[in-house]
């Protein structure tokens, strides 16, 4: 037992000491992380809004690429896009491997089937009259999307809130795209993989204590914004 | 017959829709009325056919204010215009109230001055009096009627104390076809046949065989009475004679010189209230309906038992074949 408790002493020290390191550390993921979840959001939400409200061909097909896309392991998102970004792969040419832009986009591919999938169910869940009110108002494909993602913006938050989960904890990703460069592509999840490999229990766990009260933050902030919707009606 | 009975879906039987006058579409529930109009607001797999403004069943309201709601999907010049039938509609809310904190009167009221305002050069109301109550009915009616105007209009509706005030024309819908179509009047007082009867409530039907002719009209040998009727039955036929309890008329002691071809005398089995108005059996060895006022039948001081005469004009009654 003292050795779990002697880990915890250890990370309760590692994060007395913060310094610059653990600082860009969590800065960088913040930022990879909080991008890949804004553009996922930007992209997917009103894809979501799109297959939960109209009924167009090919709708059947990007349903079932979302539903795949949400639980597609993040280490194969992370592969396909190092494939595509390999110096002899079709961009190779951007020259992107192992930088943050090509985590975002990783990130960004992961993001987008949760917050497409999320918000589509939460339009599928309006009522009847719903549904039937929206479709009698004449308004134009914007019109009524932004209507309709007004009436389910509860719905959306939460659809946020499941990508950022998703694409904060995931570490198959980044590692494969990014290479877990000290300094450079390392975030808490891949230093967490890093210091734990080497033995460095403690700052592991102090790592992995900075990434939970993120993650546990930003899902209480978005859990706040939805019930006080509940209780104003 | 068949080409008045168009089954649903059919882009002639929706195009006859769009003339440029109000209709109201009759039924007993599960005709088909909703889908008719859903499928005219292009809402089905039909492609739209009308530019056409609609008021679903149920009103729904979305979060927000009051007025954002009322203004919802109509340009900024027609605010004014929305605002002012909701204040015809009686809707006396704030504007900045929460609109679903509204009551479901009170949204139809919402729900229909929008639709109502805009600019949609045909308007379909899908049971728009449903959640208003009763005492608010014929006021709400007239309206809806003044602001439709000269536009084209198919309102669905089972309410038959405001049909005439909503509408120039009916439609009773049974099963999904139409079984008639006509001015609400002469739909009401001379159904096609016995399904229609029963949809539109008419009072009377009484089976007999035809005895002899008359120009259009026939008479009807129905055991202890005789009937003349407006119909095309062949002589020797079995027919059935329908006609609404309101065209018959009701008289206490002697029957005067009358123009009406059938008249009876009988007694009273029954008088009971029927809405606002008295419905009184009378027995002329069949039973007939009659619809009084209140006022006609205190008048005549009707009481089961009392002896009376009754007559019935025979363009007021309508005789179909039975086979």
């Amino acid at each position: 037992m003292s050795f779990i408790v002697d880990v915890f002493a250890d990370a309760i020290r590692f994060l007395g000491e913060v310094g610059p390191e653990l600082r860009d550390i969590v800065g960088l993921t913040l930022l990879v992380s909080g991008s890949a979840t804004v553009i996922g959001a930007v992209i997917g939400v009103p894809l979501g809004v799109a297959l939960g409200l109209e009924r167009f061909t090919g709708r059947g097909v990007l349903l079932a690429l979302v539903n795949t896309g949400m639980g597609i392991p993040p280490v194969l998102a992370g592969l396909a896009l190092l494939l595509l970004l390999w110096d002899d792969g079709p961009l190779g040419g951007l020259d992107l491997v192992f930088t943050p832009v090509a985590m975002v986009a990783a990130q960004t591919v992961l993001a987008i089937p949760i917050a497409a999938g999320v918000t589509a169910a939460a339009v599928r869940n309006l009522s009847p009259a719903a549904s039937e009110q929206i479709a009698a108002l004449r308004l134009s494909y914007t019109g009524r999307w932004m209507l309709t993602g007004r009436e389910v913006w509860p719905g959306i938050v939460g659809a946020v809130a499941a990508a950022f989960g998703r694409v904060i904890a995931e570490v198959g990703a980044v590692i494969i795209i990014g290479g877990n460069i000290q300094g450079e592509t390392q975030v808490l999840t891949t230093a967490i993989v890093q210091e734990s490999r080497q033995g460095r229990f403690g700052a592991a766990v102090g790592l992995g204590i900075v990434l939970l009260i993120i993650a546990i933050g930003v899902n209480a902030g978005l859990t706040w914004l939805q019930l006080r919707d509940v209780r104003h009606g | 017959m068949d080409d008045q009975k168009p089954t649903l879906g059919g882009p002639a039987y929706l195009s006859s829709f769009t003339e440029e006058r109000r209709v109201v579409v009759f039924g007993p529930n599960g005709a088909g009325k909703t889908s008719l109009l859903r499928q005219m607001a292009g809402l089905s797999n039909v492609s739209r056919l009308l530019e056409a403004a609609y008021l679903p069943q149920d009103p729904y309201m979305f979060r927000g204010s009051v007025a954002r709601n009322l203004h919802l999907g109509l340009s900024d010049h027609l605010y004014p215009l929305s605002d002012e039938i909701a204040g015809e509609l009686g809707l006396g809310v704030p504007a900045d109230q929460d609109a679903r904190t509204l009551s479901g009167g009170e949204a139809q009221r919402l729900a229909l001055a929008r639709t109502l305002a805009s600019d949609a050069p045909y308007v379909l109301l899908d049971e728009p009096l449903a959640p208003i109550d009763v005492k608010d009915r014929q006021h709400v009616a007239a309206v809806i009627a003044g602001r439709i105007g000269h536009r084209g209009a198919v309102i669905v509706t089972h309410e038959e104390t405001t049909l005439a005030t909503l509408a120039d024309e009916m439609v009773v819908m049974i099963g999904g076809e139409i079984r008639q179509r006509g001015p609400v009047d002469s739909v009401f007082l001379t159904p096609h046949d016995d399904d229609v009867a029963a949809a539109v409530g008419i009072g009377n039907v009484i089976d007999g065989s035809v005895v002899e002719h008359d120009g259009s009209l026939v008479a009807v040998d129905a055991g202890p009475v005789q009937i003349w009727a407006v119909g095309d039955v062949e002589p020797d036929g079995r027919a059935r004679v329908m006609f609404g309890a309101e065209t018959v008329t009701v008289f206490k002691g002697e029957l005067g010189e009358s123009s009406a071809r059938n008249h009876w005398e009988g007694t009273v089995r029954s008088v009971l209230p029927a809405g606002r108005l008295v419905e009184v059996v009378v027995d002329v060895g069949v039973d007939v309906a009659a619809l009084l006022t209140p006022g006609s039948a205190d008048a005549l001081g009707l009481d089961t038992g009392s002896p009376v005469h009754i007559a019935v004009k025979a363009t007021a009654a309508r005789a179909v074949s039975r086979s």
